[in-house]
């Protein structure tokens, strides 16, 4: 009997294994094959690949360059505009779980973590890219912060709630009004989940294509001109190039797809590794 | 105490809120720069355009040729489909657009009160009739056989229809797979209008458009491809299959082409030549720019000619009558360049073809016609 219920456990684990396995594996496969591909790119293209600007159809590799800085111009500004009110979202509805704007404010934000971003971009563009006239940066970013927003409010939210009571009480206790509690004392000691959250955030909005489509517009010729003007970025600029049928675009489309993942994996990484110390 | 409760803030929200602020002063400043700058005289000027994608490679070529002749020029397109452009012109968001098929006549009223809309070619295509037979190349195919294949009516290479048509070929006796756009496409509607015009029976039971209901997707044998890219990746990894894609990915990509019965019934494959024979026969039903609505696919389908291409379609260019002063001078020049230089050998394409004089003159009319808006 028990030589039955090992064997029986050797077998589980084994179908276990082989299944997480295969559920990695495409992972694996992107990372490697982005590497193989994209390396040689980024390697024959030096530094002129991150400075220049897209070159002609099947006439060498250019540079992407205003890719680049679109992608860092639109990270830091969708931040700028989403990450404040998302801290305050999230503190407000860690505060007053009860209240109806908090309970609300809970179930919205996890449906719209979930919303399908191309529709994101679609609202966007009637709200801001027909009134003013062009695809422009703000936009962009605008679009962006909305997608980001629900990731940050979440985590801090989780983040605060995780406080055990005692600190909360031992905080009042030394006279502190509310504000003071909350900004001063519980906010310090939900730095790692809310930091968390932030660095989640931005990587997504990082790699994001669709909400795009509708607002930034794409730049590859010509580099940031001014938040009401259009803006690469660059899985924007990977989407187009590999519609077309030259050898050189989806060269530099996969060089593109290096740099992306390394900037994805360069927010992405450090936010795994605060995750693993908690402490208060 | 109140040191404590300081050092007691979470410093790393208010450290990135002070970095973007940062920037997006740095960016302002460069904003500010940027408005002043195109106001002095030799200022940069940016025209930004939309639209097709098949002539997208095209126009990125113009573009950079263009704007290295001319530095303080900046132009930038974005491929994003026809409708796409036509969206993006209508809503006022670019400076031009470029559109495969013709505006349609709705469109053209609705932009009319607007403005004066205008249309005129810019580069010719055809659509390539693509296979994958290893060991059989040059592949004629009558009109029947095309329909009859499209239709699902054939259902082996080795069909009699297709071998009394290429007795040399050693045809397989394997089923054959249609392949064909799975997605909205101006290479479906032009290649289904051909049909049409080829044959009755298309046009009563399928009919043409930018996605249809393929016949041969009921019968099992059909698949879809998104875009000429994923039609030409399935083709390739599917001996014995057939589909169609635009001219320029049958040359880039390397694919077997058929040839094709043209209207005085020789067999043809898409070339430079057949295509430009067919053009010249059938360039004077280009309308004028200011009428660019009466433009119709099937005015350039199925061309006379003994050595015409039967399956052409011009891409067009679609620009305003009035721009602001600067502008207007700016792409005044870049459209003459275009229709000048641009379609000189050397600047066309592989897979593309110039546009004869004649039906240049067309757009240079209508560079008479823009003006500075007052």
């Amino acid at each position: 009997m028990p030589d039955r219920r090992r064997a029986k456990e050797i077998v589980f684990q084994a179908v276990v294994a082989i299944l997480t396995f295969s559920t990695i594996a495409p992972l694996l496969h992107i990372i490697f094959s982005v590497f193989v591909e994209g390396l040689p790119v980024l390697i024959k293209g030096g530094i002129s690949f991150l400075t220049d600007t897209l070159a002609p159809p099947s006439d060498g590799l250019g540079g992407i360059g205003p890719a680049i800085v679109g992608t860092f111009v639109l990270i830091a500004l969708s931040s700028l505009m989403g990450l404040p009110i998302a801290l305050m979202t999230g503190i407000y509805s860690a505060e007053y779980p009860r209240s109806i704007i908090g309970r609300a404010a809970k179930i919205l934000l996890q449906i719209m973590m979930e919303f399908p971003t191309i529709l994101v971009g679609l609202f966007v563009m009637e709200l801001l890219v027909i009134p003013m006239g062009s695809y422009s940066a703000l936009a962009g970013a605008f679009a962006l912060a909305v997608i980001m927003m629900p990731y940050v409010a979440i985590s801090t939210e989780e983040a605060l709630k995780e406080i055990p009571r005692s600190y909360r009480e031992a905080a009042f206790s030394l006279g502190l009004s509310r504000a003071q509690v909350v900004f001063r004392v519980l906010i310090k000691m939900a730095k790692r989940g809310t930091l968390t959250g932030i660095l989640v955030g931005m990587a997504k909005v990082a790699g994001e294509t669709a909400p795009l489509l509708f607002t930034a517009g794409g730049s590859e010729r010509i580099y940031f001109r001014g938040l009401n003007r259009p803006i690469g970025a660059i899985p924007l600029l990977i989407y187009q190039l590999v519609q077309q049928p030259y050898d050189n675009y989806h060269q530099i489309a996969w060089g593109a797809s290096l740099l992306l993942m390394l900037i994805f994996l360069g927010i992405f990484i450090p936010t795994r590794l605060l995750l693993r110390e908690v402490k208060f | 105490m109140k040191g404590v409760a300081r050092s007691g803030i979470s410093r790393v929200p208010i450290v990135i809120l002070t970095l973007a602020l940062v920037m997006l002063v740095v960016l302002s400043i460069h904003l500010g720069k940027r408005e002043g700058a195109n106001r002095e005289e030799g200022g940069e000027i940016v025209l930004v355009g939309s639209g097709a994608t098949f002539p997208q490679p095209q126009i990125e070529k113009w573009i950079d040729l263009y704007t290295k002749r001319n530095p303080g020029v900046k132009i930038e397109y974005t491929g994003k489909g026809s409708g796409g452009g036509q969206n993006d012109f209508k809503n006022g968001l670019v400076d031009f657009a470029c559109s495969d098929p013709p505006l349609k006549e709705d469109l053209w009223r609705e932009l009319e009160q607007k403005g004066q809309p205008l249309q005129f070619p810019v580069i010719i295509g055809a659509v390539s009739i693509v296979y994958n037979l290893p060991g059989v190349d040059n592949l004629r195919l009558s009109k029947g056989a095309l329909v009859a294949i499209f239709l699902g009516k054939i259902e082996y290479w080795d069909d009699p229809m297709i071998k009394e048509l290429n007795p040399k070929a050693s045809l397989p006796h394997k089923k054959i797979i249609v392949v064909h756009r799975s997605d909205s496409s101006g290479t479906t509607a032009i290649f289904t209008t051909y049909l049409s015009i080829i044959s009755e029976e298309w046009r009563e039971k399928v009919g043409a458009g930018k996605v249809i209901d393929w016949p041969v997707d009921k019968l099992g044998r059909g698949l879809g491809g998104k875009g000429n890219q994923g039609v030409a990746a399935i083709i390739k990894q599917n001996p014995n299959s057939i589909g169609y894609v635009e001219f320029a990915y049958s040359i880039n990509e390397n694919l077997q082409t058929a040839f094709i019965e043209n209207r005085d019934g020789n067999f043809v494959a898409p070339s430079p030549e057949t295509i430009k024979s067919a053009i010249s026969r059938v360039s004077a039903n280009v309308p004028p720019p200011t009428e660019g609505y009466k433009e119709k696919l099937e005015q350039f389908l199925e061309a006379p000619g003994e050595n015409s291409y039967p399956i052409i379609a011009f891409s067009h260019m679609i620009v305003w009558g009035e721009y602001s002063p600067d502008k207007a001078e700016v792409i005044k020049d870049f459209i003459t360049w275009v229709l000048m230089e641009g379609q000189k050998d050397e600047n066309i394409m592989t897979g593309y073809v110039g546009l004869p004089e004649e039906v240049a003159e067309i757009g240079l009319s209508a560079i008479e016609i823009i003006k500075p808006k007052p």
